[in-house]
């Protein structure tokens, strides 16, 4: 362990230099201290002190130990990383970290019981695995059999969620409407394990990935399209390929491709002006800026404004690197700055495509003035399918 | 290793050691209540929960009611408050002469405190903050397989104890279900076991025992919840509250507002509890708010709006205005005191 002396001496040893270059494969070293990302990092626009990343990626190449709270603060929005003029790759660097935090237990109050509950009940929020199909009770969704275009992978939120549930419902109005042949995994569909990547479980999130690697070839998956932009950054990037491998798609890339293809043809209208929040996860993570936009663009009578901040340039909700499960005192949410530009925008809705945002930004909402509805793009897409904007979700009788 | 004090085919039993504040049990005790029902009904071996402390008949007759075919009182004034040994000493008594198989504690401070001393007193073995428990029926002498990993650092490894007994082991809190309360006529019995503790050997004194002010919501037995629709007023909730004994606590958006402190919100990011009963009043029942609830017996929700997701994780619903359901619901329990 480093030692902190009352007069600010730190004491370095070689024992923790050597665990955290282990841990973090040497990847700060490129970082020459520029600051960039402590400055574009949201934190410092809700505190007074901002989050030292800089201090963060220094402390990790000499191998100084962290106080604690700033470490669990990164959202892993990644705009930091997007800025930094040495490619570092400091969200990772950030999980490595927290991966030895785990190893010496210094780890927030909470976090153990959401990853207990992850391995007992593969869900996060401790809620039975045979509940994880309630959301479809009346909609009779089948199976998935290898024959299907695609399997619809839920995740966890859009299962137990009930608001999240309409964006689950939502998206299978839109895929019935496009006459797509799908099916999911039912009360057996696992945890895509993001959680516990994001706390820096790293192990853990890999015992995952491969159980579900194997899961998809032996029920013989080409393509998994989810609903939450993290399962998605899960299955694309941090899972392996086993076999033929897997296509992974954020379902607004699903849509986007129906549309393109002529399948997906919104017969009603949203007479609305709506700007797009774009998930952290999708758009810089993944770099998909578009496939959401181009499903919006297709809904006759939806006006399109950009936020202040759009693409590459968002502003965080706030919810990424599990800090859903960590509280953020009111503010410093990043959800509140989030519904101001939409207001300043001059939106009426808010729209995004992440179970995460959508429950962030909801909550903020009612803090601007104007009335802001926050929606998810399948339910926008789904409220106009039919002319006279008929139904939100699909129903057993809309089938 | 040393030779067992007690010999594999004389042990018997799964025994828990039930740890509690003098009034309630902890929530570890009661999941390895539930975890010990489950190993023993496998096995076809009893449960037992052994109970110390001071006076404590009205909590024995509590921790009847959670799965065990006996609850086994060890009392003495000198075990009031927990002291390393006074408590090791009773305890290795009751080991001596009751030879359990088995014997679980929660991975707690005192817990593993305890079990660290009395398993060197006893000469056996002791796994250390377990994660998973499993009995192998197939060994004659019913082993006790305990799995280490770790959420918090630690290698997974399974450990079996095999001539030693009683077979002990300290379990992390939070990794089992809690064991709910069972219906007359299903609990245990319960028998006392005489223990004799030296005072010249407790070389502790307790001189004054403080507890502070933070309330602690989740080992509230009753609570009432209010939410954005009590407007700002938790005035009537306090007051039911304190007819019924129950403790406040509230949502997110209740504790955003500044209605009423942060250490009584409910939910994903406030606490998870366990009550008997909550009655929830003007909470909508987003899902970060009712995982906080899940574990409650009894839900009551008042909600204006019958639509509200709450209904679905409620027992009985109101569909009504709280500020009207909640006078009378008062005056009727203050007429009937
Ligand atoms: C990262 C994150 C973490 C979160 N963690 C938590 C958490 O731990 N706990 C938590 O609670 N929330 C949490 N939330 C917030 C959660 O998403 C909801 O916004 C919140 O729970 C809503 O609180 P509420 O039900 O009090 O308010 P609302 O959703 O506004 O509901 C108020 C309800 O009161 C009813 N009502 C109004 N007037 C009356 C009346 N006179 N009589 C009867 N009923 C009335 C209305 O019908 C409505 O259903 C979190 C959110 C985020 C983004
Ligand atoms: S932006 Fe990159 S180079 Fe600059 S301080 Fe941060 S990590 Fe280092
Ligand atoms: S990823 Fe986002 S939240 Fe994390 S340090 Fe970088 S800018 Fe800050």
């Amino acid at each position: 362990m480093s030692a902190q002396y009352d007069d600010g001496t730190i004491l370095l040893d070689d024992a923790t230099l050597e665990r955290f270059h282990r841990a973090t494969g040497g990847e700060a070293w490129p970082c020459y201290q520029c600051g960039t990302c402590t400055a574009t990092c949201p934190w410092g626009r809700v505190r007074q002190e901002p989050l030292l990343v800089r201090t963060l990626m220094r402390n990790a190449q000499l191998g100084i130990d962290e106080d604690g709270e700033s470490l669990w603060l990164c959202t892993s929005c990644g705009i930091c990383e997007d800025r930094c003029p040495r490619g570092v790759p400091i969200v990772r660097i950030l999980r490595a970290l927290r991966s030895l935090a785990w190893k010496d237990r210094r780890i927030p109050e909470g976090l153990p019981s959401v990853l207990w509950a992850v391995h007992r009940d593969g869900n996060p929020y401790s809620l039975p695995p045979c509940e994880r199909t309630r959301w479809a009770d009346d909609l009779e969704v089948k199976e998935f059999e290898p024959t299907d275009e695609m399997l619809l992978y839920l995740g966890c939120t859009a299962s137990y969620d009930r608001r999240i549930q309409k964006v689950a419902r939502s998206v299978v109005g839109g895929l019935r409407a496009a006459g797509v042949q799908f099916g999911t995994l039912g009360a057996s569909e696992p945890c895509c394990g993001e959680t516990a990547l994001a706390m820096g479980q790293t192990a853990f999130a890999a015992e995952i990935a491969e159980a579900n690697a194997k899961l998809f070839a032996a029920r013989g998956v080409k393509t998994v399209v989810t609903i939450s932009p993290h399962c998605f950054d899960m299955f694309q990037n941090h899972t392996p390929r086993l076999d033929e491998g897997f296509e992974a798609l954020h379902y607004t890339q699903f849509l986007a491709r129906l549309v393109s293809a002529g399948r997906l043809v919104c017969r009603g209208s949203f007479p609305r002006r709506v700007a797009f929040h774009d998930p952290c996860y999708l758009g810089r993570r993944n770099g998909e800026y578009d496939a959401p936009r181009t499903v919006l663009e297709s809904i006759p009578g939806a006006e399109i404004v950009e936020l202040e901040e759009s693409r590459a340039g968002a502003l965080c909700c706030g919810a990424g690197g599990g800090r859903m499960f960590l509280e953020t005192p009111v503010g410093e949410r990043f959800s509140d700055l989030r519904v101001r530009q939409a207001a300043n925008a001059g939106a009426e809705v808010l729209a995004t495509a992440c179970p995460f945002c959508i429950t962030c930004l909801e909550e903020s909402a009612p803090q601007v003035d104007q009335p802001l509805k926050v929606m998810d793009v399948a339910e926008i897409a789904a409220r106009a399918l039919e002319p006279e904007g008929a139904d939100v979700e699909a129903t057993a009788s809309g089938r | 290793m040393a030779a067992s004090l007690i010999r594999p085919e004389e042990a018997q039993r799964i025994w828990v050691w039930l740890e509690h504040d003098g009034t309630s049990l902890e929530g570890v005790s009661l999941e390895l209540l539930a975890k010990g029902r489950e190993l023993a009904d496998r096995s076809g071996e009893g449960l037992v929960g052994l109970l110390m402390g001071h006076e404590l008949d009205s909590l024995a007759d509590e921790a009847l009611g959670y799965g065990a075919d006996e609850i086994v009182v060890a009392e003495d004034p000198l075990l009031e408050v927990y002291t390393t040994d006074a408590w090791c000493d009773a305890a290795a008594q009751v080991v001596l002469e009751k030879k359990p198989n088995i014997l679980l504690f929660g991975a707690t401070p005192d817990g593993r405190d305890l079990a660290g001393r009395l398993a060197v007193r006893l000469r056996t073995g002791l796994t250390a903050d377990c994660t998973d428990l499993e009995i192998k029926t197939d060994e004659p002498a019913l082993m006790l397989a305990a799995e280490v990993t770790g959420f918090g650092g630690g290698v997974a490894a399974i450990i079996a104890c095999k001539e030693n007994r009683p077979q002990m082991a300290t379990v992390r809190p939070g990794v089992f279900r809690p064991a709910l309360r069972r219906s007359h006529g299903e609990e245990g019995v319960q028998s006392r076991c005489p223990v004799r503790i030296d005072p010249g050997r407790v070389r502790t004194r307790v001189l004054e025992r403080r507890i502070g002010e933070a309330v602690d919501i989740t080992k509230a037995e009753a609570l009432v919840v209010g939410g954005r629709g009590v407007k700002g007023d938790f005035g009537l909730l306090e007051t039911l509250a304190g007819l019924l004994g129950a403790e406040l606590g509230a949502s997110r958006v209740a504790v955003d507002e500044g209605w009423i402190e942060k250490d009584r919100m409910i939910g994903q990011t406030g606490s998870v509890t366990r009550p008997k009963v909550a009655i929830v009043c003007g909470v909508s029942g987003a899902m970060q708010f009712t995982v906080g609830i899940m574990e409650a017996d009894t839900v009551v929700a008042i909600n204006s709006d019958p639509e509200a997701p709450i209904f679905e994780s409620a027992d009985y619903c109101v569909v009504d205005d709280l500020f009207s359901i909640l006078p009378p619901l008062i005056r009727e329990l203050e007429n009937s005191r």
